[in-house]
C-alpha cells in the first residue's frame, strides 16, 4: 500500500467518523478488516465474473442506450474471461482456456480420430521427462493429442508441455492457443528451465522437415535438427521417451508444395493437399484417418553424465539411435495396421 | 561523510527514491543531481544543477562529485516514454551516462547504479521465456529509444572495465505501473479504446513503484552485482490486462499494424513509434532469480495487483462506470480507520 493511502484514513478519522460498535481490542478490528476484505473481494470476483449470459443480455435489452465504450469494454471483458483464467502460470499456460478449448480436442481424440495410446507406463510419474515424437500433420495436432493422451490415459495426468516451432508458436491465432494450452517455444533455454523444475516435455525433433512432409515422405523419419534435444536431456539427466504417432502423417497429404505463397505469411512451407486451398476454410477439415500413439521403453542417458552434453559424436549419435529407435516403432504400427481409416 | 547522488530526481523514479533514501538516512546523507530542484517538501536536500547533454557536463560533475563527497550514484535520468526529438534522448541518456561514468571514475566514486528496463532485451519472437541477465540487449535496435539505453549501459560498463574502482550495477526495472506512474503504459491504459494485435496475447511484466523502489534500495545497499532484472511476482497477459481494465479493444493485422503505427506516430498522434509493436506481439519476460539470489529481493506486488493499484488510482470508485461496488468501500476504510485509532 502507498504512503498516500495509509495517511487518508486517518486524516478522516480526525473528523470524527462514526465508530462501528464501542471500542473492541486491537485483534478483534484486525479480523474485522479482514472479514471486510475478504467480503469485498469476493463482492468484486463476483461482479468480475458476471457471466457471459447475463452481460449479453444486460447489452441486449438496453439496446441503444447501452451501446456505450464502457458497457463495450465490460462485455468484451465478459467475452475474454467467459474461457480465459485472470491468472496465468509463469509460462502462459491458462487452466480455463485448456478447459474450455477439451471438448473440441477431445471430440478430435475419441471420435475423430480415435486415438489408441499404449504404453503410458512408460512415462514418469514424477520428476523430468522428454516425450520425443515423430512429427506430421502440417499443423501441431500431433501435439494436441499426445498432451491429451498423456493428461487422460497415464494416472498422475500429468501436463507435459510441448516444445512448439517458432513457425508455430510465432503464427498469428496459434501462438496464444499453444501458449495457453501450455506449450513453450522450442528453444534450450526454455527446455532446460522446465525439466530441471521437473516437467514432463514433449518435443519433435524433426521440426519443420517433419511437420511439412510431402505426402510420399510420409513415416520417413526427417534428421533429428542437430541433436540440442540430447544435450538438454544429458545435461539435466532427463530419461528420453520415444513415442510414435501413426495416423498423423494423412491427415494432410501434402502433394505439392508452393512455398513461395507462404512467404509473405512469414511460413516457412505452403502445403497444396487435395483439399486445401481449393476448397477454402473446408481444405482445412483434417482427415478422419485412425491414429495411434505408442510410447516406447524409456532411454535413460544418465550413464553419459552432464559432461557427455558437450561431446558432439556422442550427442549425433545418441539422436540418431533414438531416431532409429522411433523409426522401428513407427515401421512395427505401420506393418500391423490394415487400414489408414478403421486401423 | 559520503553521500549517495541521484541524478533525475525530477523523473517519478528518482524523485521517489530521494525520498526513500531521505527518510532512511536523513537529508544530509544524499544529493540530488537534475536540471530542475527536487520538490519543496523535502527540507534540506542538497541540489546541484547539472545538465547532463551540455559537453563540459563530465567536468562539472567531477567537481560536484568531489565536493559533495559522493561515493555511490544512482543514475536516473532516462526517458520511459519515447521522445519525438531523438537527437535529445540520445544527447541526454547515451552521452548523459558517457559523462557521468567518465565523471565517476576520475571522482573516484565506487558504485554507480544504473536505471534500466527490461525492454532492453527486446521484445522477440525467439526470446525465451525468461531472459536472463547474461542475454546481450538487442545491439543495433531499431528503436532510438531503446539504442540509447543499451548504449548507455554499454558506456557505463565500459569504465567500469577501464577502471577497476568504478563498479556497476544496472538494474532492468520491467514496466513500471502504479499509482503516480506517468509511462508510456499509463497512458495506454488510461484510454477507452485500444489497438490490439490479432492473434496475439503475450506475457507482460507490470512492476509497482513500491517493489522498483526496494529493489532500488538494496542495490545501493549492496556491492556493485552488474546487471539485475528487477520483476513483479507474477506476469499476465497483455489481454487479459486490457480486459481486466475493461479496455474495448480492436484487433488489427500486424503485417498493417506496424505501418499504421508509424504513419499514427509521424502524424503526432500515437502514442510510440511502430518499433513498439513488438512489445504487444511478442514477450519480453524477464527472470527475477539473480536479484532473489544477490539482494534476497522478492516482489510483493504481481503484474495484477501493480495493474489494480494503478487502475484504482487512475479511476476512483465513484468514477468507475461500475460504481455498485462502492459500496463495500467505505465500511473497510471505516474499519480501517477504527483499526489505526485502536492501535
Amino acid at each position: 500500500m502507498s504512503d498516500a493511502a495509509k495517511v487518508v484514513p486517518i486524516a478522516r478519522g480526525r473528523r470524527g467518523a462514526k465508530r462501528p460498535r464501542a471500542m473492541p481490542g486491537p485483534g478483534a478490528l484486525e479480523r474485522r478488516v479482514r472479514e471486510l476484505e475478504r467480503e469485498l473481494e469476493a463482492e468484486r470476483s463476483s461482479q468480475g465474473s458476471e457471466s457471459l449470459l447475463v452481460a449479453l443480455a444486460r447489452a441486449l435489452s438496453s439496446g441503444a442506450r447501452g451501446l456505450d465504450w464502457a458497457s463495450l469494454g465490460r462485455l468484451q471483458r465478459a467475452l475474454y474471461f467467459a474461457w480465459h483464467s485472470e491468472q496465468t502460470d509463469e509460462y502462459g499456460a491458462d487452466p480455463r482456456f485448456a478447459e474450455a478449448l477439451e471438448p473440441l480436442v477431445e471430440f478430435l481424440y475419441a471420435v475423430w480420430w480415435r486415438v489408441e495410446t499404449t504404453g503410458v507406463e512408460n512415462l514418469p510419474s514424477r520428476g523430468p521427462g522428454l516425450v520425443v515424437a515423430n512429427h506430421s500433420g502440417v499443423l501441431p495436432y500431433d501435439g494436441m493429442m499426445v498432451q491429451l493422451a498423456i493428461r487422460h490415459e497415464h494416472p498422475a495426468r500429468r501436463l507435459c508441455r510441448m516444445l512448439a516451432l517458432d513457425m508455430f508458436a510465432l503464427l498469428p491465432g496459434l501462438a496464444p492457443i499453444l501458449a495457453k494450452s501450455g506449450s513453450v517455444r522450442a528453444s534450450p533455454e526454455n527446455a532446460e528451465r522446465l525439466l530441471r523444475a521437473g516437467e514432463l516435455l514433449g518435443v519433435f525433433p524433426e521440426g519443420v522437415k517433419g511437420v511439412g512432409k510431402m505426402f510420399r515422405e510420409r513415416y520417413q523419419l526427417a534428421r533429428f535438427g542437430r541433436g540440442g534435444f540430447v544435450r538438454v536431456a544429458l545435461r539435466t539427466g532427463t530419461p528420453l521417451i520415444p513415442c510414435a504417432v501413426v495416423g498423423a502423417e494423412e491427415i494432410h497429404p501434402v502433394v505439392a508444395r508452393a512455398d513461395w505463397l507462404g512467404r509473405p505469411f512469414g511460413l516457412p512451407y505452403f502445403p497444396l493437399t487435395p483439399t486445401f486451398p481449393w476448397l477454402g476454410p473446408l481444405g482445412l477439415v483434417p482427415l478422419p484417418t485412425k491414429w495411434s500413439i505408442d510410447f516406447g521403453e524409456p532411454i535413460d542417458l544418465s550413464e553419459h553424465g552432464p559432461a557427455g552434453a558437450e561431446d558432439p559424436i556422442l550427442v549425433n549419435r545418441i539422436a540418431e539411435e533414438v531416431r532409429a529407435t522411433l523409426q522401428r516403432m513407427v515401421d512395427g504400427r505401420l506393418a500391423r495396421r490394415r487400414s489408414i481409416w478403421f486401423g | 561523510m559520503q553521500r549517495v547522488a541521484i541524478t533525475g530526481t525530477a523523473s517519478f523514479l528518482g524523485g521517489r527514491l530521494l525520498r526513500r533514501v531521505v527518510a532512511a538516512r536523513g537529508a544530509s546523507a544524499v544529493v540530488a543531481i537534475d536540471v530542475a530542484p527536487p520538490p519543496t517538501t523535502l527540507h534540506g536536500v542538497r541540489h546541484r544543477m547539472v545538465d547532463l547533454t551540455l559537453p563540459g557536463a563530465d567536468r562539472r560533475l567531477v567537481e560536484v562529485f568531489r565536493e559533495e563527497q559522493v561515493d555511490t550514484v544512482f543514475h536516473a535520468a532516462f526517458f520511459t516514454t519515447p521522445r519525438r526529438d531523438t537527437s535529445y534522448a540520445h544527447e541526454l541518456e547515451s552521452i548523459g551516462t558517457l559523462h557521468l561514468a567518465a565523471a565517476a571514475a576520475a571522482a573516484g566514486v565506487r558504485h554507480l547504479v544504473l536505471r534500466s528496463f527490461t525492454a532492453v532485451y527486446g521484445a522477440r519472437g525467439q526470446n525465451p521465456s525468461f531472459l536472463t541477465e547474461e542475454r546481450k540487449p538487442e545491439a543495433g535496435a531499431r528503436l532510438p529509444w531503446l539504442r540509447d539505453k543499451a548504449e548507455a549501459e554499454e558506456h557505463a560498463f565500459s569504465f567500469s572495465r577501464r577502471y577497476p574502482g568504478l563498479g556497476v550495477t544496472v538494474l532492468r526495472f520491467a514496466p513500471l505501473l502504479g499509482p503516480g506512474v506517468h509511462t508510456f503504459y499509463t497512458r495506454l491504459f488510461s484510454r477507452r479504446v485500444l489497438p490490439v494485435l490479432f492473434g496475439y496475447d503475450p506475457l507482460l511484466q507490470l512492476l509497482h513503484p513500491d517493489d522498483a523502489l526496494d529493489a532500488a534500495v538494496l542495490a545501493l545497499e549492496h556491492d556493485p552485482a552488474q546487471v539485475v532484472n528487477v520483476v513483479p511476482r507474477a506476469s499476465i497477459t497483455l489481454l487479459t490486462a486490457l480486459h481486466l481494465s475493461e479496455k474495448v479493444t480492436v484487433p488489427v493485422l500486424h503485417p498493417v499494424a506496424y505501418p499504421l503505427a508509424e504513419l499514427w506516430w509521424a502524424s503526432g498522434v500515437g502514442e510510440a513509434p511502430s518499433g513498439f509493436v513488438d512489445f504487444a506481439r511478442f514477450p519480453f519476460v524477464a527472470d527475477g532469480e539473480k536479484a532473489r539470489r544477490a539482494y534476497a529481493f522478492e516482489a510483493r506486488y504481481t503484474s495484477r495487483e501493480a495493474l489494480e493499484s494503478f487502475l484504482a488510482f487512475r479511476y476512483p470508485a465513484s468514477r468507475r462506470p461500475g460504481a455498485e461496488r462502492a459500496v463495500g468501500e467505505p465500511a473497510l476504510a471505516e474499519a480501517v480507520e477504527a483499526g489505526e485509532a485502536g492501535a
